[in-house]
């Protein structure tokens, strides 16, 4: 019936959502806990596009969602928005990463070596049908490497750096809290290098990978390799009251390294990373950074560009409202269209047949 | 003297959802906007348990002028029942204790959606319109970099071209919702999509306007007395929409903004927009003593 009851509108919405929430049925503590244990690439993509490390509530917001990634990160966005920040951790660097998969495009071999660590990307992608008929898909256990890999590995960047084959622009120190903080200002252009950063890391994976895609195929003039892949886990270190500098905890995260000619005779970077494992978004986010440089405004690979329509939370809550009555808006079209064919219907009888 | 006589105790949401950092960011900026009338301010816009383009602005300037005296009105396309409205409201109350309304003259707040309402608006009422896209230029430039500077430099040339080639395309121009508009002689702003029969309600107006794009994480005022005027040519008056010889079916009243309803018979009928005028004028007819303030339109001309 009518969506803009004329009147009624606060029982229509209560019933509506009991509806959308019945079919979800109770939600309890062994659902959350086997959503997160089964499906941790989708937490490990939720966390990043809502920014927020906890792999207990965002399997709490897609079991409450019925599995719809916006709805997901929306929850999580609006829960993390009102938490008080205790502690600005350390900036984590690259060597310090605990790095499980670790790969290079640009080189047979790199100082500390191709890791090539858990991936499906040489995996033969058959559907297990028989999980259906009741035989369940047991993993083949993993033989251990008579070498275990370390831990820790080296930047590739740096070798490119001692080779004068990136540019090394000089660094400055900012204190962990004078960072610009993304979430508590706005995203103005140009971008501070750290918003860019932030707001890659905060976008939507599929609205990175279609401009991503896009720039790849041919509108954008780089061309990316990948220069370093990394998945790890990070320490975070922050400072205790007392002045000791101690780890809270490990998070996964992930970076994309992508690299080209550049026009200045060395290459060129472009740099992505998130939280959890998600390597689709830091290529095609580091793929956007590498072309952002140069782009022309309002091409696709332009940094105001990208990073706006990347914004999962606008993106699809703007998609979404042009559900919502728009009829005063579009009776004062009418009123203008109306008018427009009255004035014009005496002019086309003048017009000679 | 104890921590705990020092502090407060914990609770799981502050007062009006939002934390005090982001109450005192938005306060800054509000304060800003109304310094500078019709500018855009740029502010971090935080999530809200709503979704983006779902009115996320104004309630953000809402949740920020929010107390548990307010008196709060929302309203949707006009109607304080339509579903989002509803929405709304009963968030604003259920965080802040402030009292919910439909009528116009009670509150001291309202939020709106596409609609400025009829009954005139006075001094110490302050109105909130939820806007989606706060840039008056988009059409002409859609980068928000290069608009920002255009604004700067009063650059608006483009605009008056828009309405031009409307004229000479259409023989009018062609705007329809969310006319441009010069505020204080300096800012051109959009007036969220209000209709055009809105637009002359702000000027010099008695009360104070937020409006507030959530998603476009800007927000802009137009303060008690101030010019707002909207771009037209001298020779080439400013039209509002042709209602005010429409009569609403339900109540009879007239010379309002009207809702067209498309009738099995071909025709049309209309109905008020403001649908709480609607409701206090049947309701006057009844008999009952409901009181109906002094219109912004009277006989459907500009009072």
């Amino acid at each position: 019936m009518a969506y803009v009851a004329t009147r009624g509108g606060a029982r229509a919405i209560d019933q509506a959502e009991r509806l959308y929430r019945a079919e979800l049925g109770q939600i309890d503590a062994s659902r959350v806990d086997a959503v997160r244990r089964a499906l941790p690439m989708l937490i490990d993509r939720v966390m990043g596009e809502a920014s927020l490390y906890e792999p207990d509530l965002a399997a709490l917001a897609l079991a409450q969602a019925g599995g719809d990634l916006y709805e997901a990160v929306l929850l999580l966005r609006a829960w993390r928005t009102t938490q008080p920040r205790l502690a600005i951790a350390e900036p984590v660097r690259q060597e310090q990463l605990i790095t499980h998969r670790r790969i290079s495009a640009a080189f047979k071999d790199i100082p500390g070596g191709q890791i090539l660590g858990p991936t499906l990307d040489y995996a033969h992608r058959l559907l297990a049908t028989d999980v259906l008929q009741g035989r369940p898909f047991t993993p083949a256990p993993v033989t251990p490497a008579a070498t275990a890999a370390p831990a820790y590995q080296p930047s590739l960047a740096a070798w490119q750096k001692a080779q004068g084959l990136v540019a090394d622009p000089l660094r400055a120190d900012v204190a962990p809290d004078a960072i610009p903080d993304l979430t508590r200002e706005p995203l103005l252009f140009p971008a501070k290098r750290a918003h860019t950063l932030q707001s890659l890391a905060r976008a939507d994976t599929g609205g990175m990978l279609t401009l991503g895609y896009a720039a790849m195929r041919g509108y954008g003039n780089a061309h990316p390799t990948v220069n370093e892949l990394r998945l790890a886990e990070a320490e975070v270190r922050v400072t205790h009251p007392r002045g000791t500098v101690f780890s809270a905890g490990r998070v996964k995260v992930s970076q994309a390294e992508v690299t080209s000619k550049g026009k200045s005779g060395q290459l060129s970077l472009g740099f992505c990373a998130t939280l959890g494992w998600n390597e689709v978004k830091v290529i095609s986010g580091a793929t956007l950074d590498l072309n952002a440089a140069a782009a022309p405004k309002g091409s696709p690979v332009e940094e105001e560009f990208f990073l706006y329509h990347t914004e999962p939370v606008e993106a699809s809550g703007f998609c979404i409202h042009f559900k919502l009555p728009h009829y005063v808006t579009f009776q004062s079209s009418l009123d203008a269209l109306r008018g427009a064919k009255a004035s014009a219907a005496p002019q086309s009888e003048q017009v000679p047949s | 003297m104890s921590i705990a006589s020092l502090t407060k105790a914990w609770q799981p949401m502050s007062y009006g959802f939002l934390d005090a950092s982001a109450k005192r960011e938005l306060r800054r900026k509000m304060l800003k906007a109304i310094a500078v009338p019709g500018c855009q301010m740029p502010y971090a816009s935080r999530e809200v348990p709503m979704a983006r383009g779902w009115g996320t602005g104004g309630l953000q300037v809402t949740l920020t002028l929010l107390k548990p005296s307010s008196v709060v009105k929302v309203i949707d396309q006009g109607a304080d029942d339509s579903v989002n409205a509803a929405s709304i409201r009963s968030f604003l109350s259920k965080v802040s204790g402030a009292a919910e309304t439909w009528d116009t003259l009670a509150a001291s707040l309202i939020q709106s959606r596409h609609r400025i309402p009829e009954e005139r608006l006075h001094a110490g009422q302050i109105l909130v319109l939820q806007v989606p896209n706060p840039e008056p230029l988009r059409p002409v430039e859609p980068n928000m970099s290069v608009a920002r500077q255009m604004h700067a430099d009063a650059d608006y040339g483009r605009l008056w071209l828009i309405l031009y080639e409307q004229i000479v395309r259409s023989g009018r121009i062609m705007e329809g919702a969310a006319y441009p508009s010069v505020v204080n002689g300096r800012h051109v702003m959009t007036p969220s999509p209000i209709p055009r029969w809105d637009v002359p309600k702000l000027h010099m107006a008695q009360h104070l306007t937020f409006l507030s794009a959530g998603r476009e994480k800007r927000l802009y005022a137009v303060p008690p007395f101030t010019k707002v005027e909207p771009l037209v040519f001298s020779d080439v008056p400013f039209k509002v929409e042709d209602h005010g010889a429409l009569t609403c079916h339900r109540s009879g009243v007239s010379g309002f903004y009207m809702n067209e309803i498309p009738q099995d018979n071909g025709g049309s009928a209309f109905e008020l927009s403001d649908s709480h005028l609607g409701i206090k004028a049947i309701r006057k007819a009844e008999g009952e003593a409901d009181r109906i303030g002094a219109t912004w339109y009277r006989n459907g001309q500009l009072a």
